[in-house]
């Protein structure tokens, strides 16, 4: 293990310290936090793409139609359910993170529970979006 | 005086908070706009560019669009003080990211309140 597990107000520690996720074995709320960090990135990656679609569909009435008409394509379906989960996901995560932090399922036995509740609530968002698109 | 102990000049509780404002902002601008497309789909463009005209609206998207640029950066910054240990290689991606978010910035108050739209 190449992290130092001294405790985090410990000053002799050089810092930042850096973390190899790949020595690392986590639990399902470590799992989690790391999707929260992953679809977090890919969620301001996506930013510019999102602010130039709505740039293009406020000022373009054939961009706007052209956007109506490519969702009923099947894999352009299958692509907005795939960024409403990125984006459920972290949302469903970072309310956990939310909770955490004013202590509320702090306990090991609800942290996980709810760890787990995000993936549920990811999944019945992404159902339905699913029916609505359909 | 203190001597400074991080590479940070300060202690990071600003960037905490700012962090959980930001996230309750756009968790609930989330939901409003989840619960806009289920019950009152846009029809068509009209429809569109007119609720985009309405000026609380366009407040409500500057502001959620504010959020997300500082929640991103605070989130973009700490995933890479974490997992990135060269500095100058995480000095350029924090460049671009920092450069990338403030475009952004300006293209959304560019489509929101310029073009005299």
């Amino acid at each position: 293990m190449s992290i130092n597990n001294k405790s985090p107000v410990d000053n002799s520690i050089r810092r930042p310290v850096f973390l190899n996720l790949f020595l690392i074995r986590l639990p399902i709320g470590g799992i989690v936090s790391i999707i929260h960090r992953v679809t977090g990135i890919l969620l301001v990656l996506l930013t510019p793409a999102t602010i130039y679609l709505l740039d293009r569909s406020l000022t373009s009435p054939e961009f706007f139609a052209q956007l109506k008409n490519q969702l009923d394509r099947w894999w352009v379906q299958l692509v907005v359910l795939g960024l409403i989960a990125v984006l459920a996901q972290h949302f469903f995560s970072g309310l956990r993170h939310l909770a955490l932090d004013i202590d509320w399922g702090i306990e090991r036995k609800q942290a996980r529970m709810t760890s787990w509740l995000t993936l549920v609530g990811t999944t019945i968002v992404l159902g339905i979006t699913g029916y609505l698109v359909r | 005086m203190r001597m400074r102990t991080n590479s940070s000049s300060h202690s990071g509780l600003g960037e905490w908070l700012f962090q959980r404002l930001s996230a309750v902002y756009l968790g609930v601008f989330s939901v409003f706009l989840f619960a806009k497309f289920l019950f009152w789909p846009v029809g068509d463009f009209a429809e569109w560019q007119a609720w985009f005209s309405l000026s609380w609206v366009r407040v409500i998207w500057l502001f959620a669009f504010a959020s997300l640029l500082i929640h991103a950066w605070i989130g973009v910054r700490s995933v890479l003080l974490d997992y990135i240990s060269s500095f100058s290689l995480r000095f350029i991606i924090a460049l671009l990211f920092a450069t990338g978010l403030l475009v952004s910035g300006l293209w959304v108050i560019d489509i929101l309140y310029g073009r005299g739209a």
